[in-house]
């Protein structure tokens, strides 16, 4: 695919896009969560070209959403929070009541500046991509198996981050206080400019934790270790040594130094580690070093403020990225190894699928000369279906299927208390 | 209002039908009070319990480790001292049933029911509030026997089921993992209780207890978390129940003594400039060196070095220049001249102005925002890449000790103050740190920078004068 993205062209693709391949329905569908009033009662943001920012939008009905989209051509969609009240009737005299919104997390890349040997500010790449492929695995496995959370719904950013929406029922009427609670549950990295070390574990490794490090421990001899080369250079081992406590420091230094590559400093540290802790030179709190070093380099970093607040806005899924083109795509955990940034759709490259699919099937419609009724069949072929955005959408429908189906038992549910 | 002046001392013999409610030390307050109560017996409970609570807060303040044994004596004895005897009776966990004992529940009762009444008018004096309650509620409970739990629970119809030993097994290294303190040898003697996470999210902010599907699994030593949970949500809301209908009491002699009691609580929130002189933001170099707390003092050197400060940082350090005096416009300016060292106007226009303008309450909800207290400081956590946050409390000693030595401090002095810091002494650490900068101590122990930068401001004035 050639097709290359400039930004200038957004004011005539957007409205192509927000009509032709944006999937407004399920999305409708999402927000809704089987009542209509949960749609019209949240708050949806608009940002225009020109960064004209219009809050407190919401929209009754579905048609009136595609139609506002289309008409507007937003480059960019947060979604807030449903209020007791339609945000859109806000005025000076009523405060809106925040009723509900989905648990959200949002990982940047730039909050993994310090550590990030390959990239840095908003330049993402492959190698450093692989903090967010670890990112989201822990997180994921967190909100399922210690909070029982089902449907999460995660989203690439667009450029250099991920978003997860955690959308059940018992998650989406949490207050402030239980949510910045789940969030310092998974606050592990703390400390600012004055602090070299970190992460501090003292007794025994929450179970948690655990379960995080055996899932760094798959990537980090070749992301953390070969890839940002985290001990490769001078500085960057006495980066490291500065978080090892200062009476065994040299011990580790004299040993470490002798070695060249990053793969063979971190053995020769677990090594000297093994040593010193058979010969009880260790204190107390030295216990997790080892622990306290693959967290450091490796366990999620988040942007605590996004999850902590009810009323906090997020960057809705299936966005257009304005600097970068690419959409907001859906992804699936599982397969989250697969995830390759430069297979990410751009929208020029959407509207050049389209075109081609269209120019395809003409032709081969001139060279077979298929019936009236075929033909017909053809035309109603949705285009999203003739671009890369087909994966996507299908991890959305798949994601709405679970929710749905389970409203849909509840619904069930509570006829039978009626009856 | 001076609650420490001398006070007749009102007797009232508990009325026999109250007894009933007051049989226990630990209370959660759900009985609301009925009989009658003199004007001047109300205006007595509700000072002691302000006294009470004050303490509570100050021991804290003292730099005791909170619910440590030296924070616990220290709220004792400053009970003793002030003649508030009677709580000091509900904090050894007897659950006597002597007269006296009856006249501390009753005052503990009443008194609590009339602070709800002062302290449910604004948000931050309810949390003040309930988060006081809370540790008071927690000093009772701590020094009950484990038959006193059980009693109090039964009292209350609270029902804990401890899972069976089966489950237990299943479970048993992840909870000792989980839970600190936990040994083989305690968790085969004591029961576990299953427990929604919603009901002890202390537990969950500090990874503190095995987490699965949404349950917590809490040894009974952890009950009082639930508990203190429930207590905080019906108490939350009866205040904002409370604050909803306080227009109906038209009584002048309540108002007047409710509306004062909450007035006095706060100590100064450094929201207006108190010294009136405008800081220039040419001279904030040389004030930052002279004038400021450490931690302001970092946030300002960082700035100039990088640029650019993360969103705490800059709301932080923001609040604190316009509450020294910085005029809205040269508040703007200051951050802009910083800012477009590294990216350009526009951007600065488009992705901070508005930032700014929220904090000195020109946009938005156009409320000009009190500055951080150095508790808020101190509580509040710092991750990587951001540069507030307490310097005595979140730097590593090593750090803090360079940092010193480049502000040239003497070796000796600078010993003091990391022998402060390493015993979690973090405000009496800035208070040193202020005497030598000064070479005398501040008026009162710091706690507000911009209290420091106050005392600091009204002492070389007065040395100015004194030339």
């Amino acid at each position: 695919m050639s097709a290359e993205y400039i930004e200038e062209q957004l004011s005539y693709l957007l409205p192509i896009y927000y009509k032709r391949l944006f999937p407004s329905l399920p999305f409708y569908r999402w927000l809704s969560y089987g009542k209509s009033t949960n749609f019209s009662k949240r708050e949806i943001s608009f940002t225009l070209i020109g960064d004209i920012y219009l809050r407190f939008q919401s929209f009754d009905t579905h048609a009136d959403f595609v139609n506002e989209l289309c008409k507007r051509f937003p480059i960019k969609i947060d979604i807030g929070c449903v209020y007791q009240t339609k945000p859109r009737d806000k005025n000076m005299l009523t405060a809106l009541i925040p009723v509900f919104k989905e648990v959200v997390f949002d990982i940047d890349m730039t909050d993994y500046d310090e550590i990030r040997t390959c990239c840095s500010g908003a330049d993402v790449c492959n190698k450093c991509w692989k903090f967010m492929a670890i990112a989201s695995k822990i997180i994921d496995a967190t909100l399922r198996e210690d909070f029982g959370f089902k449907h999460i719904l995660w989203v690439f950013s667009g450029r250099r981050g991920i978003h997860a929406w955690v959308c059940d029922e018992s998650a989406r009427t949490l207050d402030d206080n239980v949510r910045s609670a789940i969030v310092e549950y998974m606050y592990v990295i703390k400390g600012g400019l004055g602090t070299s070390k970190k992460v501090n574990l003292v007794g025994n490794v929450h179970h948690s934790l655990k379960r995080a490090l055996s899932i760094i421990d798959k990537y980090f001899i070749q992301s953390i270790l070969k890839d940002q080369d985290i001990l490769g250079t001078q500085e960057r081992l006495d980066c490291f040594l500065n978080m090892v406590d200062e009476e065994v420091r040299e011990i580790f230094r004299g040993n470490m130094r002798k070695l060249e590559t990053s793969e063979q400093r971190w053995h020769s540290f677990e090594k000297t580690f093994a040593d010193l802790q058979s010969k009880g030179q260790l204190s107390r709190g030295g216990r997790n070093m080892i622990e306290e070093m693959k967290l450091y380099y490796a366990y999620p970093r988040l942007d605590v403020n996004v999850s902590k607040a009810l009323n906090h806005l997020l960057k809705a899924p299936f966005c257009v990225h304005p600097k970068t083109g690419k959409i907001c795509i859906p992804f699936n955990v599982k397969n989250v190894d697969n995830f390759d940034l430069n297979n990410v759709p751009t929208l020029n490259q959407l509207m050049e699928q389209i075109d081609l699919y269209d120019k395809k099937t003409k032709e081969q419609d001139n060279m077979t000369m298929e019936t009236d009724e075929s033909t017909l069949n053809k035309f109603k072929i949705k285009d999203y279906k003739k671009t890369s955005l087909l994966g996507p959408v299908n991890i959305f429908m798949e994601f709405l299927r679970g929710l749905e189906s389970k409203s849909e038992k509840r619904k069930m549910e509570n006829a039978d208390l009626n009856f | 209002m001076d609650t420490n002046a001398r006070r007749r001392r009102i007797h009232t013999a508990v009325v026999s039908t109250d007894a009933g409610i007051y049989n226990h030390d630990l209370s959660l307050y759900s009985d609301f009070p009925k009989n009658p109560l003199g004007l001047p017996e109300f205006e007595e409970l509700a000072l002691e319990r302000l006294q009470l609570l004050r303490i509570i807060e100050n021991a804290a303040l003292k730099g005791h480790k909170m619910y440590s044994d030296d924070w616990r004596n220290c709220i004792k004895e400053d009970l003793v001292k002030n003649n508030l005897k009677k709580y000091v009776r509900l904090m050894n966990g007897a659950n006597g049933q002597g007269g006296a004992d009856f006249q501390a529940r009753r005052a503990d009762h009443l008194s609590h029911y009339i602070l709800r009444l002062a302290y449910c008018r604004s948000e931050d004096l309810r949390r003040w509030f309930l988060s006081r309650e809370m540790e008071w509620f927690k000093i009772k409970f701590m020094a009950q026997t484990s038959a006193g739990v059980m009693q109090f629970l039964n009292i209350n119809s609270l029902k804990y089921m401890p899972i069976s030993n089966d489950i237990k097994d299943d479970i048993k290294s992840e909870l000792m993992d989980s839970t600190p303190g936990l040994s083989h040898a305690v968790l085969s003697t004591i029961d576990i209780y299953k427990v929604p996470f919603t009901d002890v999210l202390p537990l969950i902010k500090s990874r503190r207890t095995y987490l699965k599907e949404g349950y917590a699994f809490i040894p009974m030593s952890d009950l009082v978390v639930c508990i203190q949970s429930k207590f905080r949500a019906t108490l939350s809301e009866s205040l904002n129940q409370i604050n909803h209908r306080l227009s109906n009491v038209d009584d002048d002699r309540l108002n007047d003594l409710l509306c004062n009691l909450h007035n006095t609580y706060t100590g100064k929130e450094y929201i207006e400039n108190p010294n009136k002189d405008a800081v220039d933001i040419g001279d904030l170099n040389d004030y930052s060196k002279k004038h400021f707390p450490l931690c302001m003092r970092h946030l300002h050197e960082v700035l100039r070095a990088n640029h650019h400060l993360r969103h705490s940082g800059r709301l932080i350090y923001g609040l604190f220049l316009k509450s020294i005096g910085v005029l809205y416009e040269q508040f703007i300016e200051f951050w802009r001249q910083e800012f477009t060292k590294i990216m350009d106007n526009n951007k600065f226009d488009k992705d901070y102005l508005y930032n700014f303008n929220h904090q000195f309450g020109k946009v938005g909800k156009m409320v000009s925002y009190a500055p951080y207290s150095c508790i808020k400081i101190i509580m509040g956590n710092v991750g990587p890449g951001e540069a507030h946050g307490c310097p005595f409390k979140h730097w590593d000693v090593s750090y803090l000790k360079t940092k010193l030595n480049e502000y040239g401090g003497t070796q000796e002095s600078i010993q003091e103050v990391i022998n402060l810091v390493t015993n979690g002494h973090y405000q009496i650490a800035c208070t040193k740190y202020f005497e030598c900068a000064h070479g005398q101590p501040p008026v009162n122990s710091i706690n507000h920078p911009n209290q420091y930068f106050e005392e600091s401001m009204t002492l070389i004035k007065g040395r100015n004068k004194d030339k």
